[in-house]
């Protein structure tokens, strides 16, 4: 058909399922991306110009940085793409999973929906900065011990969420620990480990 | 998304001047909903006011009543000892949406000013009025298991999604507002919009107005619930809730507020069940005559039924809830 | 049954071999590793479920700063693999397996990827692929599964099977026909799928990506680029679940690999969580409908299960969803079918269970139906109906204790506490049931290779090329190891995920353990015997004896009768003065003698939980998972195997399900706030008790497979206990709140 391009045709397995397009009444039809998008795109040449990147000074786990970023980047990506500390994840981008968990002035917050020029002299604290030196955290050893994940991909969200839950106070029964752990998706399905993890910390009353 | 324009103020009057004067411009305070709205091309603001720096965060008691800034976090406001202590509906509905990270970041304005969930407003290939006017309503002939069953009409049947906005709706606050204009202020119950014929307007903020603080008015509720239903038992939005205000004197209702989130384009005062409450006893049997009452008017869409049927349950049960200690 | 059996030893319970590396974020998943000038892929996707790409409007997004190349089908170069007859027109050579990714213009499914934005930054690339338009010439197109299913000249590929009679249930004394249906689930692991691509010129390509076979990559990677296979390595250090999603290569994969070397720079790609229900898979929609009867006294006498399930319009992709009822249980009279519905949406595959999880659920619910109809006990009505040979290949199993587990899990959930009427118990103001429902899977064995390297400083080092999606295969490898070597696990090291290794099998179908363990077990058996001959060679107290009269533990080689004579491996190796001593070792699959019996893992479920009466709102109080896996290799990480599969479990029978809007055919809820993959606050306590008795048939590790039986049986044992719950009996997945008012 005329209309199907380059490059080479599919030699198909089963051609009589796929030649849809011979018998169909096309429509013509533009599918854009977002108008409001597009709409800011025709503008892009002179943006990129305009917009400066812009000087941003905080401390990730006890190191003071100072940079330069575009305002558009998140504080998630800043720490991975920017700053390779690989150890937050990024498992929805959306702040659905909690896997990007880091704290921020001692509060936990889902790092891929804060703009990172939004925490200009703030400190922040990823899962790298969780163990003194080789000494691990309780939290990491509580995880370790009571096998508290599997693929080990939302882990550290999991641990900087939990050590934030404990000092919160919200770790006094395995109930409210499900409720305020709630936040971080694990899909292999660690929870009970987890929350064991966490009581047994609770119990221990270390100073987190 | 694409680079913006960032600029910091720690001055409201500065804030409402800058947007006043850029159509393309936004207010960002927590980003939980703005960032998540920029980075699916929904909103493609040219100009990010960010707004942290401003005083608001201080949550003040007097003799009317409390003062909540507009900037106290979620989290802030659920843990405070006050609100605790005296407004525990306000507490337990903070608790009931999101997570704890996003209570974290998430302020008492941002709350208010966050948009529908309506997976057609999201996703910019589809139709969808509020976020294009004349697009179409995606959702009235298509997926709408979330959506609205008060309030509707054929150009949008998306729900407001905030917990928080339904027990303030409830407890009679009172939103304090700036803007170029000066202050103002308007009752929470009048601050969200029903879609009506400009879906795209959530809310009756005028051009550059900023949100500054939330009001509470003292009160004598003694049974109050927060009742939410939803698809699993944390972090998701609610298909219903219901909260419940009771003022009881013995076993005699006094005064009642109710409202209800995910059924309208805001948060749903149920006037009609709260009138019928007043001079009653806390019977299952009253409590089931209040759900079906809320209920009347409610009209649904296909996959939406179940909310008509659901809604009544959750009035009872967040009813016999709130008065299971009597 | 026997209640006198003894489990098997454990080996060592230990903490996970990679703990340390994923507690402090030094786990290095795909999208992780650094390199030198790396650049940002992003795909732009199709907006429409059928039709082709008329044009491409590509100026705003190539004006956009830092964008380096925009590859779509106009513009893609050539690919060895998308043509098959290029080198000879008469003889097809490989062909790349499934969507040819910027091949043509067509759009077979909505979310499909039709181009890729390269950029310096991973915000400019991604904003660059929101500047792409596309005009496209739309297509009639069919996403509607409930409304064609009924269609018979929509379906394809029926498969049929009869023992006896055919649907024999119609005459039964008691009987059961009931239809059920489970929506398209989403594999969704945390890590997205992720690749990064380099180039060493145009002959050597590295792939980092995310995979659960990296050797079945690489050989799709080197024929598709026409390269030696030496020369193409690829890399699963870590990999972040996948649940089936890594079982073949997806549109990711050639695409990173064409823009790196159109670019001549690393590229990667990591999908948006959007894409991730579109490109990778799912767990294809199934309508069921079960026939059921039995005597009186529960002897079955009838089952006809039949089974439709989607596919995409440009693959068929097929499950054994109805063979669970050819074997499970002991029946004369069985008959199947099973269609697939091609579909215009993306291609499903296998997911966690394949087959068995969505089969049990009608299977496992039917059969409870029949026991409130027959008024027997649901376990007992299993029992009675146990099938000791198995009623297909009449081949009796290698190992099969589904009576033990029946035992163990009636025990520790309390059964005895089920309400003999449904919907009758109230326990703190909430209606209480339990329910239990049965799993099985396959346990087949794989080819595998491994390599065993023992260094003088007596540290074991083992290898082979396997990837590790979260089930703790190094920590059972090492485990495996260091009981084969009598060495102390700290010992022991197991090396993965990379294809420089020996040859490993793809992580799947729950045969990781006893393959690789099989070549472990091998390679450790081949290197006692060198340090034997060693010491016969070297050591003069050993010289007369032969290998067979000395015996090992704990790092020495001593004589058999006489202990106090020995040696320690690392003296050994030193005086023979060896710094190392390196064995490869190939496992072949399952043997000769292992085909005489029918192989199968098996599990039971059972739930207990409360319903609200008035909102339906369901709380999950207790489950217990009990396992007929075989020999438990390590206990800890095996555990956490079946917790988590009762947690897919969960999510199955409670809140997953991909909504389409049939009018676009488009996916309405791709993403984690409304595809609701269970939290925290969803799990309960979960006991998992083994019956861990060696299957010494499929493997020597006697391990059978946990992964499958992990998940499936979960959601029936939900559904079972909320009609016991409720008297309500809901035979649609997921059981949402609305669906109990």
């Amino acid at each position: 058909m005329s209309y199907i391009f380059p490059t080479m045709p599919t030699q198909n397995t089963n051609n009589s399922r796929r030649d849809f397009l011979k018998k169909s009444t096309a429509i013509a039809a533009l599918t854009i991306a977002s108008p409001v998008l597009l709409k800011a795109g025709e503008n892009d040449e002179k943006i990129a110009a305009l917009f400066e990147h812009i000087d941003l000074k905080l401390e990730v786990n006890g190191i003071a940085h100072t940079l330069s970023v575009e305002p558009r980047v998140t504080l998630l990506d800043l720490l991975r793409e920017q700053l390779h500390l690989m150890g937050t994840k990024k498992g929805c981008d959306h702040g659905q999973c909690g896997a990007c968990t880091v704290h921020v002035d001692g509060k936990r917050i889902n790092s891929c929906l804060s703009l990172a020029v939004m925490n200009e002299g703030k400190k922040i604290t990823t899962i790298e900065g969780l163990a003194n030196g080789e000494k691990l955290h309780p939290m990491q050893e509580a995880f370790i011990k009571h096998d508290g994940f599997q693929c080990g991909y939302c882990t550290p969200g999991q641990i900087m969420s939990a050590v934030a839950c404990v000092k919160e106070g919200h770790a006094n029964s395995a109930n409210e620990i499900r409720e305020y752990m709630s936040g971080n998706i694990c899909r292999c399905g660690a929870y009970p480990n987890i929350v064991d993890a966490i009581m047994e910390v609770k119990k221990g009353g270390q100073l987190l | 998304m694409i680079n913006f324009d960032y600029i910091r103020t720690s001055s409201a009057k500065a804030a409402v001047d800058v947007k006043a004067k850029n159509a393309s411009s936004q207010f960002i305070a927590g980003g939980t909903n703005l960032v998540d709205l920029m980075k699916r091309g929904v909103t493609a603001p040219e100009k990010l006011i960010d707004i942290n720096g401003l005083p608001l965060k201080q949550i003040t008691e007097d003799a009317k009543g409390i003062s909540i800034g507009a900037l106290a976090l979620n989290s802030y406001v659920a843990e405070h000892p006050i609100i605790k202590a005296k407004y525990p509906l306000l507490a337990q509905a903070l608790n009931a949406g999101a997570s704890a990270q996003l209570r974290n970041m998430a302020t008492i304005g941002g709350n208010m000013m966050q948009r529908t969930r309506c997976s057609y407003f999201y996703d910019v290939t589809m139709p969808c009025n509020k976020r294009e006017p004349n697009s179409g309503c995606g959702a009235l002939q298509g997926q709408n298991r979330m959506h609205a069953v008060f309030g509707t009409n054929e150009k949008c049947i998306a729900v407001h999604p905030s917990d928080m906005c339904v027990a303030l709706a409830a407890l009679d606050a009172t939103v304090n507002i700036t803007g170029t204009k000066g202050d103002r202020k308007i009752l929470f119950t009048d601050f969200h919009r029903l879609a009506g014929d400009t879906p795209e307007l959530d809310n009756n903020l005028q051009k550059g107005e900023l949100i500054t603080s939330i009001h509470i008015p003292t009160n004598a509720f003694n049974k109050t619930h927060y009742l939410k239903i939803r698809d699993r038992a944390s972090y998701a939005f609610a298909l219903v809730s219901v909260a419940v205000a009771l003022e009881m004197s013995g076993n005699t209702i006094k005064k009642a507020k109710l409202a209800m989130g995910g059924v309208a384009h805001k948060p749903w005062r149920l006037t009609e069940a709260e009138k019928f409450l007043i001079g009653k006893q806390p019977t299952k049997e009253n409590f089931i005559a209040a759900g079906n009452m809320a209920m009347e008017t409610a009209t649904s869409f296909g996959q939406n039924d179940f909310k008509i049927k659901m809604g009544k349950t959750a009035v009872a049960e967040a009813l016999q809830h709130a008065t299971r200690n009597i | 049954m026997d209640n006198n059996f003894q489990p098997t030893e454990t080996y060592f319970v230990d903490d996970r071999a990679d703990g340390i590396d994923k507690v402090t974020g030094k786990a290095t998943f795909s999208a992780e590793f650094q390199l030198a000038n790396m650049v940002y892929a992003v795909f732009v996707c199709s907006t429409i479920a059928k039709g082709a790409i008329k044009n491409m409007i590509l100026s705003k997004a190539k004006r956009a700063a830092g964008v380096l190349d925009i590859i779509y089908y106009l513009n893609c170069p050539n690919v060895p693999g998308y043509n098959p007859y290029a080198k000879d027109p008469k003889k097809k050579g490989y062909e790349w397996g499934g969507l040819k990714v910027f091949n043509n213009n067509l759009v077979y499914s909505n979310g499909q990827p039709i181009a890729m934005v390269i950029a310096d930054t991973l915000e400019r690339a991604v904003h660059a692929a929101s500047l792409v338009e596309v005009e496209y010439i739309k297509d009639e197109f069919d996403t509607d599964f409930e409304k064609s299913k009924s269609d018979e000249k929509k379906l394809i590929k029926p498969t049929e099977y009869i023992r006896g009679d055919v649907d024999a249930y119609k005459n039964g004394e008691v009987m059961v026909e009931a239809e059920y249906n489970i929506p398209m689930e989403t594999h969704n692991p945390m890590e997205m799928h992720a690749t990064i691509a380099v180039w060493d010129g145009d002959d050597k390509l590295t792939v980092y990506t995310k995979t659960q076979g990296p050797k079945g990559a690489q050989s799709g990677l080197a024929k598709n680029f026409d390269l030696d296979e030496k020369n193409v390595r690829v890399v699963a250090e870590y990999v972040g679940g996948a649940f089936g999603s890594g079982l073949r290569s997806w549109p990711i994969l050639p695409a990173t690999c064409i823009a790196a070397k159109k670019l001549k720079r690393p590229v990667k790609l990591m999908l948006t969580r959007e894409q991730m229900f579109t490109q990778v898979g799912y767990r294809p929609q199934a309508w069921q409908k079960i026939g059921i009867s039995a005597n009186k006294d529960g002897k079955l006498t009838g089952i006809t299960h039949k089974a439709k399930s989607n596919t995409s319009r440009y693959e068929d992709f097929g499950e054994g969803i109805v063979n669970v009822s050819q074997f499970l249980y002991d029946c004369p009279n069985v008959n199947t079918f099973y269609h697939l519905l091609p579909l215009d949406v993306n291609t499903p595959t296998w997911m966690r269970g394949p087959g068995p999880a969505t089969g049990c659920f009608a299977l496992e619910s039917a059969l409870d139906e029949l026991s409130y109809k027959l008024n027997i006990d649901p376990i007992e009505l299993r029992i009675i109906n146990h099938a000791t040979i198995h009623p297909v290949n009449k081949l009796p199993w290698s190992t099969k204790f589904l009576k033990e587990c029946y035992a163990l899990g009636k025990e520790k959930i309390g059964w005895q506490n089920r309400p003999a009427i449904a919907g009758s118990v109230l326990e703190d103001g909430m209606l209480v049931g339990y329910g239990m429902a049965g799993g099985v899977f396959g346990a087949g064995r794989g080819q595998a290779t491994a390599k065993g390297i023992l260094k003088a400083d007596g540290t074991l080092l083992l290898q082979s090329a396997v990837s590790d999606m979260g089930p703790g295969t190094s920590t059972a490898m090492a485990n495996i190891g260091s009981q084969s070597m009598g060495l102390p696990l700290s010992k022991v090291k197991f090396d993965l995920g990379d294809t420089d290794l020996p040859n490993g099998p793809t992580q799947g179908g729950s045969g990781t353990t006893s393959a690789i363990g099989t070549a472990i077990m091998a390679v450790c058996t081949a290197l006692i015997q060198t340090l034997k001959e060693m010491a016969i060679a070297n050591i003069a107290a050993f010289a007369t004896l032969k290998p067979e009269a000395l015996k090992y533990e704990n790092g020495i080689i001593s004589i058999a009768d006489n202990a106090s004579i020995n040696i320690s491996y690392t003296d050994l190796l030193t005086q023979a003065n060896k710094p190392e001593i390196e064995v490869i070792k190939d496992a072949g699959k399952t043997s000769a003698e292992a085909e005489k019996y029918a192989r199968n893992s098996f599990s039971v479920h059972f739930v207990k939980l409360h319903v609200n009466p008035t909102t339906g709102v369901i709380k999950l109080k207790q489950i217990v998972s009990v396992a007929d896996a075989g020999k438990i290799i390590a206990e800890n990480t095996a555990r956490s195997q079946m917790v988590g599969g009762a947690v897919g479990g969960i999510g199955m029978a409670l809140t997953e399900e991909v909504f389409i809007d049939n009018r676009y055919g488009r996916y309405t809820n791709s993403n984690f706030a409304d595809y609701h993959v269970p939290v925290h606050a969803d799990t309960p306590p979960i006991d998992v008790l083994f019956v861990n008795k060696a299957d010494n048939i499929i493997s020597p590790t006697g391990a059978k497979g946990i992964g499958e039986i992990a998940l499936v049986g979960v959601a029936p044992a939900i559904a079972n206990a909320v009609y016991n719950a409720t008297g309500k009996r809901v035979r649609d997945l997921p059981i949402t709140p609305d669906k109990l008012i």
